[in-house]
Formats: C-alpha cells, structure tokens, sequence
C-alpha cells in the first residue's frame, strides 16, 4: 500500500512539471535536428563523407567526442558532432526532470501536503520515473524524425536514438537513487554531476587506451551500440536497461522504507554562531556561492587534467597516419597546438557556466526570501551587489587559471615538453573578458528584469552550441560572432587581438553599470 | 517494524470510537528522542486541542498519525488502521494543512486548492465557493504572488472544503489576521457540528479556548495533560478580585485559599486572591456577606493553565521511558 495514488500525483505532477519537461524535450531535439541537418547539408556527397573520418581532427578528438564506430557515414559524423554535447546534455536532461520531482519537491514541503492524502511513499519515485520515461520516449522520437530527415537509415537511427534515450534513463534513475539518500535537490545535482564526469572520464580514457573502461561509463554503453558501423550491437542496451531496472528498484526500496525529510546522509551540527568572517556581505556571499564554485572548479580540473594526461596519445593518433599528415601538411607543433585551443575553449565554457550559475545564486536569494532581510537593514543594494560581483569575479579568476595550470602542467608531463603553464594560462587569461560578457548579460537582466533570467542558461546553451558545433558544422560566420568567445580568436592557435579583447571588457562593462543602476531602482523582492 | 501485537483487553469500544489513537509512542532521531512514550486519544466527532512548546514533539506526532514517518515504538492508530502500513487508504478520510504551507509558485491559489484536495480525495464545490468568499481570497492569483496569509488560505480552503472524516490541522492560523481567525473558528464549528473530527495543533491558547472540546498539552515528547477544559481547569485555580462595603473575613482560614492581598481603596475594600476548585463555594459566600459592590472572578485561562504547566513541572533527566508511571504525567480522569 505504500505505492497507491500514482494516477493522482502523475495528474498533478503534469501540470506542475510539463513546462519544464517540454522545454528540455524541444531543446534536446532542437539541438540534435541541428547538428544532424547542418551535417547532412555540409556533407553531401560520400567523398565529403568520407574526409570526415580521415581528417586529423576527429581524430584528435576521440577522448572528448567519444570513439566513433562507423565515422565514414552521415549518422557517424552525427554522433561525433553531437558527442561532446550529448555527454552531458543527455544525463543532465534525466538528473533534471527526477530531481525537480523528488527531492527538491519534498525539500518544498509540498510533497508532504501531497502525501498526506491519499499518495503513497513510493509514488514521488514511480511518477518522476514515468514523467522522465514519457519525456525520454518524446525526445527519442524526435531525434529518429531528425535524423530520418537528414537521410540517415531508419535501422541506424532508431538503434542511435534509443541508445541516446538510454543515458538519460540511467541518469533519469541515478537522480531517483540519489533523492532518497542525500537531503537537498542541490545533493543530488552533486551526485548527478559527479556520475556524469565519471562516466566522461572512464569513456574518454577508455576510448583513447581503448580498454574496457568504456564499458563501465552508461556514455561508453551509447558508444558501443554502434548504431552506425556495419556491425551493430542492439544487444547493448540491455545493460541501461538493465542498470536502470536496478537503479529505479533500489529508489523504491528505499522510498519505502524511509520517513519523509529522512535521509541516509544527514550533516551533524554545526557552529552555534557565526563567524566573524560570515558576518558582513563579501562573506555572506562567499557562503552562497561556495557550492557553485566548488562544483564547476572541480569539473574545469578534472577536463583540464583529462585533456592534458592525454595530449600526447591524442597527438600520436593524430600523427598515427604519417602519409596523411605529411599529405596535409601538418607538424607535430600545429597539432598539439589545435589540439589544446579546442580544450581551451571549452574550458572557457564551463568558465562562462560557472557565471551564470552564480548569478542565480542571487537569484535564488531573491526567490528564497532572503535578500529582502538583507537590504532592509544598514546595508545598501550597490554595496550588496558589489559583494557579490566581486566573489564571481575572484571565483572565475580562480577556476581560469588554475584549470590553464593544471592543463598546462598535465601536458607538459604527458608530451615531455616544457613551457605550456605560461602558454595556456595567457590563452585562458584571454578568454576572461568573452565570460564576462556572459556574465554582464545574466547580471543586466538580474538587476532589470530578474524574472527574465532563466534567459541567461537560453544564451548559455547558444554560446555553447555555437562553439562546440560552429567550426564542424562551418556554421556561417555571422552566426559564429554571435557568441562572445568566438571573438577571442582561439588561443592558443590562433592569434588574439587586443583591440578585440578591449571590445568585450568595454561591452561587459556597460552591461555590469546596468546591472547596478537596474538594481537600485527595481521592486525587491520579485518572486 | 515496531511492536504491533493485537491486545483484545485495550482494544475496547473506546479504541473503536477513537479516530486517533496513540499508546506509548516513540520516535527517535539519531540519539534524540523526539517522542517518549506520547499517548492521544481524540474521539469521534469532537475538536481536540493538541499543544505544547516548540520542539515538543506536536508535527513528529501527526506526521507519524500521517504514515509520513515510521515510530519506533509504542502503538498508533489511524481511523483503526496503521498509517504506515495502510496509509493510502487511511489518509483518503482525512485533510490536512502542513505547519509550512509550500504551492506550486507558477500556478494560481484555485489551482492549487484543487490540487491539494485531490489527493485527499475531492472537495465539495459549493464548499470551495462558500470559503473562497469568506476567507476573502483571489484564486486567480499566481501563488508566488500571494502573502504568508494567504498561502495559508489557500492550504486553509483545500483542507476546509474536502469531504472529510477527519481534519489534522498543525498551526493552521499563523499568518491570518484576526477577522480571518474569526472565520476559521467559525467554519471549524460548522464542521464539527456536521460531524467531522478536529485534531487541532497550535500555539494560539485562545483559539484552542474558543474551539476545543478535549485538550492535550505535551512537552519533550511525553503528555503533560490531557483531558476536557473543565476537567483541566479542576486542577487550577481561579482568580477572585472583588470590592466589598465591608472587610472580608475568614478568607485565611480557608485552606483553599491563596494569593491573598486586602487594602482600602476609594469604592470600598479592595480583595484579591485565588482559590482552588473546592472551595470557591465557600469563599464567593464570605465575599458576599461583606456586601459586594463589584466581582470579577477569572476561570482560570488556558494560558495560565499551560504556564502553571511547564513551571511546575520538574526538568525530566532520565529517559525512562516506562508507561504507567512516568513522574511527569498527571493522571486526569477522562469523564463517564
């Protein structure tokens, strides 16, 4: 009887949640429909195909797009492009969907009105499951209409779509496991987050030694379908299906047994003042955004100490065809060289990222109720805000150079060579005032319109899109200079321009000076 | 799975008329013990005042009575059943207002006033109307619009409306104004004389005055008291202030007599004291023979009674948690 009231929650969870279900579901097939139309577009002839696979650098990628099986097809070239992407997209979009409907609702308090009547313990689990599974099965199907309208087999995009939908019902049931063991929503994020970057690292690793660890990362399970190479394995799903079966069983296990707010983890007691330095509002606002930090600090260390270990088995596959290279024309040099501005960019991303997710530190203050208390006494809105600011401003700093270090001391010990720490941390440098730029947008609609700034993730999700599909897609070059980053000129290959960087810092600025006068003058709170 | 043996001899028609009922009941958190060995006992039909401190064990209780939480120990009764065993069907007969009331911030207070009372199986919709407009609420607000206050008439209306045996309501007027208050005891009156059961948890000693039938005072997990208003009043003492021609005599020599003070004010003498139960009788009669100009004489209100309470109990040190005899339980004998 512990599981009665499924029908009735499934109705209200519905209409609480289709909002966000449908969002993620129009997103994951906006970005797929994409990627798989522009590649059929660009590649339209079999020897356009089949230069793909030759070129140097997917080659170069393998550890960050994931080992291709089947590289010299349309679906291949797909699955590469839509690999770095999906790595997180897809277990972010089923961590998402479960989390919003278990823990952080029954850290709402809503779910206890809800259990109260005549909803059992375990039907949170069962309908965040079914809510997650439909979501899935939607997306699915949008990616096969996607990729049938790219001209790719029926057969190969099914098994490719299916697999797809697969990482996210295993994440989908990591969110649930995790909801019932740790206390807040913001913990089983942390969880999600940590089982995503594992499962990154043991594909990537896997892919590049190829060994085995592949097959302990859900992403590697996705690869090794290989719905696209001659030799498909459909029997491969079996395992998500499988590890999700378990997962979700465990969740209702769980569920089941414990009492509600119950957790398996719970933080003891704590001090029973505040510190001195918790006083004042630089170190009000060091505690909020301590989690943000952390978290996106770890991830930037962990890619960058990835890439680096990696650099020079990555170089020697690129290398690997010494007709090919000498045919085009490429040094040992250029290819290390393209090979850490790729990562450099996308370091500049989770950078950008770790912005954004700051700037709704304040927003969720606002939401919270607390920033109300906070300005009602002595302290000023510029000053509050200034605070802040300046805690972002320190914490990017921090996560730039230490992942530029740690990339450049992992590469310097992977390749034997010195002198990449200065290189890269100058490249990362370079990139600070493109991040801000994201960041002033966020700050600017925070401080103007704050119920606008779940827009900031929307241009979040484009400057992202656009770097990572823009030079394989060869978006066209307007579009490209839309994202902020593209303008920083992708050191360390290329070549920055001053006058450029200045450009950005200038623009950053304006938009932070309208943030602050925003903010004076706006209504607080706005829920 | 705690101790949940069958016992023919307890299990009398009381337990049968009893739509709550909890022996002994146990809770613990870790080391802390949140519940030591809490008896309830609310009846059919009537409105059962629940109170005690903050941290005294009142939301552990009901979300235990829920099925929300698990006990450890002891015995509890829903509707006759085991709300963790059979909760789902259980908690169909009843409607609840949480301590914190949380909504869905993107929809509207009618949204979510339907929403809350699905679960507790429907509500009736004249009712919904009726309380909308006495509670003077707007449903189509967003609910991240509305004030503490009204979020609280929104859980207030679903938990009000719902056609139910039974209404577990834990604070359920912190943020109502007073007018709004006014309307609160009023429906809860309607309700109780349609027949519905009220277990009524607060903090508010005078809504509990105006509305309960029984109360139960607990503290650190145990009872206190529990018993009907007049049963609790028996134990206190009444406040007598009366200005009489002549000088009251013979109050000292009543035993029941306390708090004596005397003086010669402006309207005639000035008396003041207290007295217990059995010997207001005698007392009211020596302050009429001395002619009374005016007479105050105060029951002795809840607040005193939860007050006299708590002071006169001694700190309890050791967690004996034995039923029977725990020293700091008064034995109030319920009525025939």
């Amino acid at each position: 009887m512990t599981g009665g009231g499924v029908g009735i929650l499934l109705r209200i969870q519905a209409r609480a949640q289709w909002r966000r279900a449908t969002v993620w579901v129009l997103a994951m097939v906006a970005s797929m429909a994409f990627t798989a139309l522009a590649v059929a577009g660009l590649y339209d002839t079999p020897a356009k195909v089949a230069s793909y696979g030759e070129a140097v650098v997917s080659d170069a990628l393998v550890a960050i797009n994931g080992h291709v099986e089947g590289i010299d097809t349309l679906g291949g070239i797909v699955q590469d492009e839509f690999g770095f992407m999906g790595s997180f997209l897809l277990p972010l979009m089923g961590l998402a969907l479960v989390a919003a409907m278990t823990r952080t609702e029954e850290e709402s308090g809503r779910l206890e009105s809800l259990l109260a009547g005549r909803v059992g313990r375990t039907a949170p689990v069962v309908t965040s499951l079914v809510i997650a599974t439909v979501a899935i099965v939607a997306m699915v199907v949008g990616f096969v209409v996607s990729l049938l309208a790219s001209g790719i087999d029926p057969a190969d995009a099914v098994l490719y779509s299916l697999a797809s939908g697969m990482v996210s019902l295993v994440f989908a049931t990591v969110a649930a496991t995790a909801a019932q063991v740790v206390l807040h929503g913001r913990g089983v994020y942390m969880i999600g987050f940590a089982v995503i970057g594992l499962s990154y690292v043991l594909r990537g690793v896997g892919d590049v030694r190829d060994s085995f660890w592949v097959w302990l990362s859900p992403l590697g399970w996705l690869e090794k379908t290989a719905p696209f190479a001659d030799q498909q394995r459909w029997w491969v799903l079996l395992i998500p299906a499988a590890v999700s079966a378990a997962l979700a069983a465990a969740a209702l296990t769980l569920a089941a047994r414990r009492d509600l707010g119950a957790s398996l983890y719970r933080p003891g007691p704590g001090p029973a003042a505040a510190s001195r330095r918790l006083l004042g509002p630089v170190g009000l606002a060091i505690h909020g955004q301590r989690g943000a930090f952390l978290g996106w600090l770890v991830g930037s260390v962990l890619l960058a100490a990835v890439m680096g270990a990696l650099a020079q088995e990555m170089v020697d596959a690129a290398l690997g065809n010494p007709d090919l290279s000498r045919a085009l024309g490429i040094t040992e040099g250029d290819v290390v060289d393209g090979f850490l501005a790729v990562v450099q960019f996308y370091l500049a991303i989770v950078a950008a990222g770790y912005l954004v997710q700051s700037l709704g530190t304040l927003r969720h203050e606002e939401v919270g109720g607390r920033l109300e208390p906070m300005l009602a006494g002595g302290l000023s809105r510029p000053r509050w805000l200034a605070a802040q600011v300046a805690v972002m401003l320190g914490g990017l700093v921090v996560v730039v150079v230490v992942s530029a270090v740690v990339f450049g001391a992992t590469t310097a010990l992977s390749t034997g060579e010195s002198g990449y720490v200065g290189t890269l941390v100058g490249a990362g440098v370079a990139y600070l005032p493109a991040e801000l730029l994201v960041g002033a947008v966020g700050a600017f609609l925070f401080g103007l319109a704050p119920r606008m700034f779940g827009l900031t993730w929307l241009l979040f999700g484009l400057v992202a899109a656009i770097g990572l599909l823009g030079p394989g897609l060869q978006l066209a070059q307007w579009i490209q200079d839309l994202s902020p980053l593209t303008h920083v000129g992708n050191p360390p290959s290329g070549t920055v321009e001053a006058g450029q960087l200045i450009g950005l810092a200038v623009a950053a600025a304006l938009l932070g000076v309208g943030a602050f006068v925003g903010f004076r003058r706006r209504r607080i709170p706005q829920g | 799975m705690s101790d949940h043996t069958h016992d023919p001899v307890n299990d009398t028609a009381d337990t049968a008329e009893a739509v709550v009922r909890t022996e002994g009941l146990v809770k613990e958190f870790g080391s802390f013990r949140a519940l030591d060995g809490l008896d309830l006992s609310v009846r059919r039909g009537e409105v059962h005042g629940f109170l005690g401190p903050n941290g005294a064990g009142k939301s552990t209780t009901i979300r235990i009575l829920l099925g929300l939480m698990r006990h450890d120990g002891g015995r509890v009764r829903l509707f006759g059943g085991d709300p963790w065993r059979d909760g789902t069907r259980l908690r169909a007969g009843l409607s609840y207002v949480p301590g914190d009331v949380a909504l869905w911030p993107g929809l509207t207070g009618g949204q979510c006033i339907d929403i809350l009372a699905s679960v507790h199986g429907g509500l009736r919709a004249d009712r919904r109307a009726d309380l909308i407009e006495r509670f003077d609420l707007d449903p189509t607000k967003r609910a991240r619009d509305y004030s503490k206050g009204n979020r609280q008439k929104v859980a207030l209306v679903a938990a009000l409306a719902a056609e139910v045996d039974l209404m577990v309501l834990d604070e359920p007027t912190s943020g109502l104004d007073p007018l709004m208050e006014q309307v609160f005891q009023e429906v809860i009156r309607e309700r109780r004389d349609q027949g519905t059961t009220v277990l009524l948890s607060s903090h508010i000693l005078s809504e509990v005055e105006a509305l309960a039938d029984r109360v139960s005072i607990i503290r650190k997990g145990r009872n206190v008291t529990t018993g009907s208003l007049r049963e609790l009043r028996r134990h206190t003492r009444t406040t007598v202030h009366a200005v009489t021609r002549a000088e009251v005599t013979g109050l000292d020599a009543l035993a029941a007599v306390a708090d004596l003070a005397s003086g010669r004010g402006e309207a005639g003498v000035d008396t003041r004291f207290t007295v217990g139960p059995d010997g207001l009788g005698d007392a009211v009669g020596l302050v009429h023979a001395a002619g009374v100009e005016s007479l105050t004489v105060e029951p002795p209100s809840l607040d005193a009674l939860f007050l006299s309470r708590y002071s006169d109990e001694p700190e309890q040190t050791g967690q004996s948690g034995q039923p029977g005899e725990r020293p700091g339980k008064h034995a109030v004998r319920e009525p025939a």
